[in-house]
């Protein structure tokens, strides 16, 4: 049967049956009933059941065609003195609704049957169908045989085919699948849902799939045996369907028995298969695009701001505004004039209506204020119930100084910037009150709760470390002295530098492999590299470990004092400090503090006497190590078998690890640390280090295992994190920690093509970076794991992917010296690019998009798009932000904003 | 006919658990996972947990789940009997100091917020009368304070309210300028010792009542003061702001700067000296000596009293045995300098009390935990600051009995203060000090609340700990003071186990009932 559109389907319904000669299944009633139901359905959506649950990542249709016209409008004017100029992105979500059709019939050549599948609404669509062969039992799909799959069907394991929607022609509105079939193939019933691919929302029928059963249609099923069989079935089967389609409506005659003896009794009389057609509203939450825009002007003749406020959003449009006198942005009225259709609320905001603009859908108003006025803050109310704001928050237009504006950029990108970063804490807040008030009395959920009250006893801990480094930064203040400084405390955002996260924006290179003792004169070879590491985008370099050691590798550190090494002389190592330091790296010193190997022996032939400056006995080897007859207290926590381990509860040990700390600060030029083996010792005590030698970064090695089931990795690594986490919590924040859980977990997703990994149970990253972001130093590869050793190679071929994502992702990524001098090197260096240019930092927020068993996306800051994984992932392309791709490679994409 | 649509999240669900085979089972199970862990539709999960909550048999009021976190929501659920403790914690001194900007405005955000989720019931706002009415008589700036109230209230913090009367001199906020004018050229309005210097950090209390201030009497200028501080905060009072304290002397506590001279460090602290110098003064004490018929006590103060730093037995007025305080002169001068103390502590209380009786605050007023030298008879650092209180005489009576009498209850500082961490030699005893004033209290049914001295002192969060759950538990204590040491990591992990420990015995998720368990599913 040719195409017909769904109109003249519904308008001509008669005909389409009529032209059967057939017996309906369901009789001329269906008609009236699908005629009735519109109606119902056109009134409420409800009443009929649907279930439509937002998505927060829902499809962006832009509904302006083009972006920069309602600026233009009237920027052309006068564009010197325009004060200040933006354009806000507002989402809001529209319904739209549509139909499902399915229709059933007899193909052209009478011998084999048809199945149609239709949506009107605009989308890509996929059908995701299987088929029960007679026989089977359970409810269990089958993959159709390959005869009846259309073309573009992809089996979706064994069970399903995903088959995409065409439009019949170009000029069609609707999207349809057709699928032939062979009666006599023993099909028992064809099952399927929609799915819209562009909003990854699924189209079931309450709650089941669609199920369309053949069996009892089959003419030549003239068997008895075979028809009583097939009678069974489809009596089931029809009792479902009917349960399905028919049971919420209160059209005639419909109620389930009734339908079934009906057609028990059609059944006995003619036994042939009937075609049908069936119709089936559904609504489909979309989520429009829109704009705001807001530009400033002084006016010459009355030295007032004039602000002009446009927007595209349609329908009655109302402003809800006021002004702020400071930057606490309390909402104020000003004083009049206003403008028409301005009407005052509750003493608390004024409320203007848009006037629609001559040209095109849009309205706006001008508004005048005067020159004193801080800023200019709004929302737009388009009912009573809804509501658009400029990322939960009001929009906020700046004025303060409007007079004498830096740059129109500068400015709006500040202000975006704060507002970002303050509904950023606002939304943990309110998230955490969520969990808060969860938490209080979800009593069975004994682990979230502790989980939950852990996360916020790290918001705590993350606002009071924001309170102390402005209360510490400024002095207490008085209006007379101190004018300035008060100000630049409020308007200026102070980069913070802690030494958890440096300033937030570090990208960190580690600065040698396994083999790179071997030359003698790795200092001198990484001295040549210095300023290509640098211009990679690079901010921080982790040097080997320094000292004299047992090992050649470093790791086995004998007296602390001797920086001679098997990398160089400890003048080759200021030599490339200095040069590292003019290229504007930042530099970190591998310091071993858990182990140190003995230069003598104690009356039991053991070695636990050391020599050197730091010529300390066994009082500062740990008890608990019978390999080394330690005197000191137990360790405070794992011990490293292959070396003393020292005892950091005494305090002449602590003493003069803090002075050699500094003394290699001083010496050397480190600017910080990688804190070797920290599993060791309670991070407490890095703590107290790292008080005393102030590094600018620190970055611990927590290493132990993820868990295992039966040779699998869980799902779930949050007890691994947890540990993690911890030794940061001990050490105050005042350490990062390599993120081993986010590589164990990439490792799964990538070899496995388990992509759903990548996404915890709430969404979030499911690594330390998932929970302590600022502190998580992400990193697929070390000199332990790969270069020569291999302990914990990541997947082979897929490091690009692995790269993908932590450059991309919040944390701070860490970058092995083996992929950057390697065919990887260009690929690394775009990422690393791609981050600098987009100001991705330990900080920013990722949304997980997809996480599926063969693909994972994420946007990171609104500002970059990734995906890794074989499968199919491409960003919105019609929503507020313009996606381009800005790098390409095996099974990964990453966007930026154009 | 329906169609019913659902988010790919919960078809992701379907697709890796059960790997599509039974949508209709699994989207029941979506369904459900989806109400328990959902986090917009807050109103629908918190019904069930409240309805939950009441069968399990306890006591939750939806406020206490929703916005009071860890601390009242542990706590309301108490079986014990005593009253829950409320925190506050005090504001920076300065965080208001030109009438108009809220000083690290960021800084008190996040502060704020960091105390709402910690569970802290409010933050306590010094108001200063040199920063508000600083220019001239009856001009006041409330800008900067009433932006504070706002961030407190949006933060979903109670305030408390200290209208400070004096000076803060490791601050730079003195009295108004217009007072500071008066008094160069009047400088009897200042307390003044026995060597004629003068104290500026608040008015003698000798001119409460004498129109010293442009026509006006410092109590009157007090009372517009308040008075409009009420109606320009009106919109907070009783909702946010729950307390006020008033401003009572030096520190705005009921005393004689007897000891504004900082001890020389290293040394113990001296007794201090008596304030009773001004010319006013001199005047009420002559009044007092002719009326009693001892015209010549009224001539001037105690001549054998020590100095500011000296020690209680270095000059004979307080030696413990044979002291002049114990002998009629000295009977008739410590009468008559406590008694001034207190008038003017119920002029000021009485004050308060009739400007905010009416609304729904509690008023406050602050009385000095003067603890050393306690152990000795004579408790001179007592004395000196005007409490008439030895080792035979209880001289928080009349104290106790002004507030009661004006309905306002006492703020004690110095609970982190324990009488093992004193120096040796100093006979100081702040617990002891503290369990007679609290039993005076008790006694007058006049509320006690609490404040520490300063954070950081040596075990000061223990002490407080067990002041406030100790034998008189306190209803609310004021932690101070919030500021870079406050939120040093130092310092804030200790005051958030403190707070988490204030409330641990009561509820644990372990100790819950389990009937919850089946009801769940």
């Amino acid at each position: 049967m040719a195409a017909v559109t769904v109109d003249s389907l519904i308008q001509n319904p008669t005909l389409l049956f009529r032209s059967k000669s057939k017996v309906l299944l369901k009789p001329s009633r269906s008609l009236e009933c699908s005629r009735n139901r519109k109606l119902l359905l056109s009134r409420s959506s409800c009443f009929c059941g649907f279930k439509i649950k937002p998505r927060q990542t829902s499809l962006v249709v832009r509904a302006s065609s083009s972006e920069t016209a309602l600026i233009d409008n009237f920027d052309t004017s006068s564009t010197d003195d325009v004060l200040y100029k933006e354009t806000f992105p507002v989402n809001r979500i529209e319904k739209v609704e549509g139909k499902i059709f399915i229709r059933l019939d007899q193909s052209k050549n009478q011998q084999d049957w048809q199945l149609t599948v239709g949506c009107s609404l605009p989308g890509k669509w996929i059908l995701h169908w299987g088929v029960s062969y007679i026989g089977d039992s359970g409810s269990e799909w089958d993959q159709p045989p390959k005869n009846m799959r259309p073309p573009g069907s992809i089996p979706i394991r064994d069970y399903a085919i995903d088959t995409p929607l065409n439009k019949p022609s170009k000029g069609d509105m609707f999207h349809e699948v057709k699928i032939d079939f062979n009666p006599s193939n023993e099909i028992a019933a064809i099952h399927f849902v929609l799915k819209d691919e562009e909003t990854g929302a699924w189209y079931q029928h309450r709650g089941r799939d669609f199920k369309v059963p053949l069996v009892d249609y089959l003419e030549d099923d003239g068997n008895t045996v075979g028809a009583k069989r097939g009678f069974g079935v489809w009596s089931g089967a029809l009792h479902q369907f009917s349960n399905v389609l028919l049971k919420a409506e209160a059209s005639p005659a419909d109620s389930p028995n009734n339908n079934n003896n009906e057609s028990k009794d059609s059944k006995n009389k003619n036994r042939h298969l009937e075609g049908f057609y069936e119709e089936l509203s559904i609504v489909k939450e979309v989520s429009v695009g829109n704009l705001v825009s807001v530009a400033v002007r002084k006016s010459l003749e009355t030295s007032k701001l004039v602000l002009h406020l446009e927007t595209d959003v349609p329908g009655n449009v109302v402003v809800h505004w006021g002004i702020c006198r400071d930057d606490a942005k309390r909402w104020e009225i000003p004083a009049a004039p206003y403008p028409p259709e301005t009407t005052l609320f509750k003493n608390k905001a004024l409320r203007t209506l848009l006037q629609p603009k001559a040209t095109g859908n849009r309205s706006g108003a001008l508004f005048t204020l005067d020159e004193e006025v801080f800023g200019f803050l709004f929302v737009l109310k388009l009912d009573d119930n809804t509501w658009l704001k400029f990322e939960e928050n009001d929009f906020y237009v700046p004025l303060s100084g409007a007079s004498s504006v830096l740059g129109q950029h500068g400015q709006s990108e500040s202000t975006s910037e704060e507002i970002s970063s303050n509904s950023y804490t606002d939304g943990i807040i309110n998230e955490i009150r969520n969990l808060v008030s969860g938490l209080s009395s979800e009593k069975t959920q004994k682990t979230q709760t502790k989980e939950a009250q852990e996360s916020i006893l790290q918001e705590i801990e993350q606002l009071a470390a924001e309170a102390y480094s402005i209360f510490r930064s400024s002095i207490a203040t008085f209006p007379e002295e101190d004018v300035a400084e008060t100000d630049t405390d409020t308007t200026k955002p102070t980069v913070k530098i802690s030494s958890g996260t440096g300033s937030g924006f570090e990208i960190l290179c580690q600065g040698f492999n396994w083999e790179s003792h071997k030359s003698g004169r790795w200092y001198m070879e990484l001295q040549e590299k210095a300023s290509e590491i640098s211009s990679l985008g690079f901010t921080v370099i982790w040097l080997p470990p320094p000292t004299e050691s047992v090992s050649p590798e470093g790791y086995m550190p004998k007296d602390l004092y001797n920086l001679n090494s098997r990398y160089g002389t400890i003048d080759e190592l200021k030599e490339l400090v200095k040069s590292l330091h003019k290229v504007g790296l930042k530099v970190l010193g591998d310091v071993v503090l858990n182990h140190r190997c003995a230069h003598f022996k104690n009356q039991n032939g053991i070695w636990n006497i050391f020599g050197g400056r730091l010529n300390w006995d066994d009082r500062a080897v740990v008890a608990d190590d019978p390999h080394f007859q330690g005197r000191g207290n137990k360790s405070s926590g794992d011990n490293f078998h292959a070396a003393p381990n020292i005892d950091h509860s005494q305090e002449f040990v602590r003493k003069d690890l803090k002075e050699w700390l500094g003394w290699l600060r001083e010496e050397i030029g480190y600017d910080g640390w990688r804190l070797d083996f920290v599993r060791g010792f309670w991070g407490g005590y890095v703590k107290d280090y790292l008080d005393a030698s102030e590094p600018y970064f620190a970055v611990g090695e927590y290493w132990d295992s993820l868990s295992y089931t039966y040779g699998e990795m869980d799902h779930n690594q949050d007890a691994h994190r947890q540990r993690i986490i911890d030794w940061i919590n001990a050490t105050n924040g005042t350490a990062g920690a390599f993120d081993v859980t986010t590589k164990g977990i990439l490792h799964s997703a990538l070899e496995r093509c388990e992509y759903w990994r990548l996404s915890d149970q709430k969404g979030k990253p499911p690594g330390v970076v998932g929970w302590w972001p600022s502190r998580a130093v992400t990193f697929i590869e070390n000199h332990d794991t790969g270069s020569t050793q291999g302990h914990w190679r990541f997947p082979g071929g897929k490091e690009m992917q692995g790269y993908a994502y932590i450059l991309t992702h919040p944390g701070t990524p860490a970058v092995f010296y083996d992929h950057i001098f390697s065919h990887y090197r260009s690929e690394i260096a775009a990422l690393i690019s791609i981050r600098n240019r987009n100001q991705i930092h330990c900080r920013s927020m990722v949304k997980i998009v997809k996480a599926e068993r063969d693909v994972y996306a994420a946007i990171i800051d609104e500002k970059v798009v990734m995906k890794i994984g074989p499968g199919y992932y491409e960003p919105p392309s019609d929503g507020p932000q313009r996606w381009s791709v800005a790098l390409e490679g095996k099974d990964y994409k990453v966007w930026e904003t154009s | 006919m329906e169609v019913s649509v659902m988010s790919s999240s919960q078809a992701k669900i379907c697709k890796t658990e059960l790997g599509c085979r039974d949508l209709r089972s699994c989207f029941g199970k979506a369904n459900d996972q989806n109400k328990m862990f959902s986090r917009k539709p807050n109103t629908v999960s918190f019904d069930s947990q409240i309805s939950r909550l009441r069968k399990a048999g306890l006591r939750f009021t939806v406020k206490a789940v929703d916005s009071e976190p860890i601390l009242e929501a542990k706590s309301s659920t108490s079986s014990k009997s005593h009253n829950r403790s409320r925190l506050f914690v005090g504001l920076p001194l300065d965080v208001v100091s030109d009438g108009t900007t809220v000083n690290q405005a960021r800084a008190i955000a996040a502060g704020l917020k960091a105390l709402k989720l910690l569970g802290v019931e409010g933050v306590e706002l010094p108001v200063w009368w040199g920063v508000v009415e600083n220019e001239e008589m009856g001009n006041y700036n409330w800008s900067g304070y009433l932006a504070v109230a706002e961030m407190v209230q949006k933060a979903g913090l109670k305030l408390h309210v200290s209208l400070c009367f004096h000076a803060s001199s490791e601050l730079k906020i003195p009295l108004p300028k217009w007072v500071m004018k008066i008094g160069e050229s009047q400088s009897s309005i200042f307390f003044t010792d026995r060597s004629g210097q003068h104290y500026q950090g608040c008015l003698s209390l000798a001119v409460d009542d004498l129109a010293v201030l442009d026509g006006k009497t410092p109590i009157q200028v007090y009372q517009d003061f308040c008075e409009n501080f009420k109606s320009a905060f009106s919109p907070f009072i009783s909702s946010t702001i729950t307390g006020i304290s008033m401003g009572l002397g030096p520190d705005g506590e009921l005393r004689y700067p007897s000891h504004h001279k900082p001890a020389k460090s290293g040394t113990t602290i001296g007794v201090g000296e008596f304030q009773c110098y001004d010319t006013n003064m001199l005047n009420l004490l002559k009044q007092y000596a002719e009326a009693k018929g001892n015209p010549l006590w009224g001539l001037g103060g105690p001549h054998d009293a020590p100095t500011y730093d000296q020690p209680t037995n270095s000059n004979n007025f307080f030696n413990e045995h044979g002291g002049s305080w114990g002998s009629p002169y000295g009977d008739f001068f410590l009468s008559w300098y406590s008694s001034e103390l207190v008038s003017h502590g119920n002029r000021l209380l009485s004050l308060a009390s009739s400007v905010f009786g009416d609304s729904k605050v509690d008023v406050y007023g602050k009385v000095p935990l003067m603890h050393s030298w306690y152990k000795t008879r004579a408790h001179p650092s007592e004395l000196t600051a005007g409490f008439y209180n030895t080792a035979s005489r209880d001289g928080y009576e009349a104290v106790a009995e002004i507030f009661a009498r004006n309905s306002c209850k006492i703020i004690l500082p110095g609970m982190d203060l324990s009488d093992e961490h004193q120096p040796h030699d100093s006979f100081s005893s702040p617990e002891l000090l503290l369990a007679q004033i609290q039993t005076t209290c008790n006694k007058h049914k006049v509320k006690v609340a609490g404040q520490n001295l300063a954070s950081g002192v040596p075990g000061g969060l223990e002490q407080i700990k067990k002041n406030m759950l100790g034998e008189n538990p306190i209803d609310l204590f004021t932690y101070q003071r919030m500021g870079a040491h406050f939120f040093s990591p130092e310092h804030f992990p200790s005051f958030t186990e403190f707070v988490r420990s204030l409330n641990q015995p009561e509820l644990h998720p372990d100790d819950m009932p389990s009937e919850e368990l089946s009801e769940r599913n």
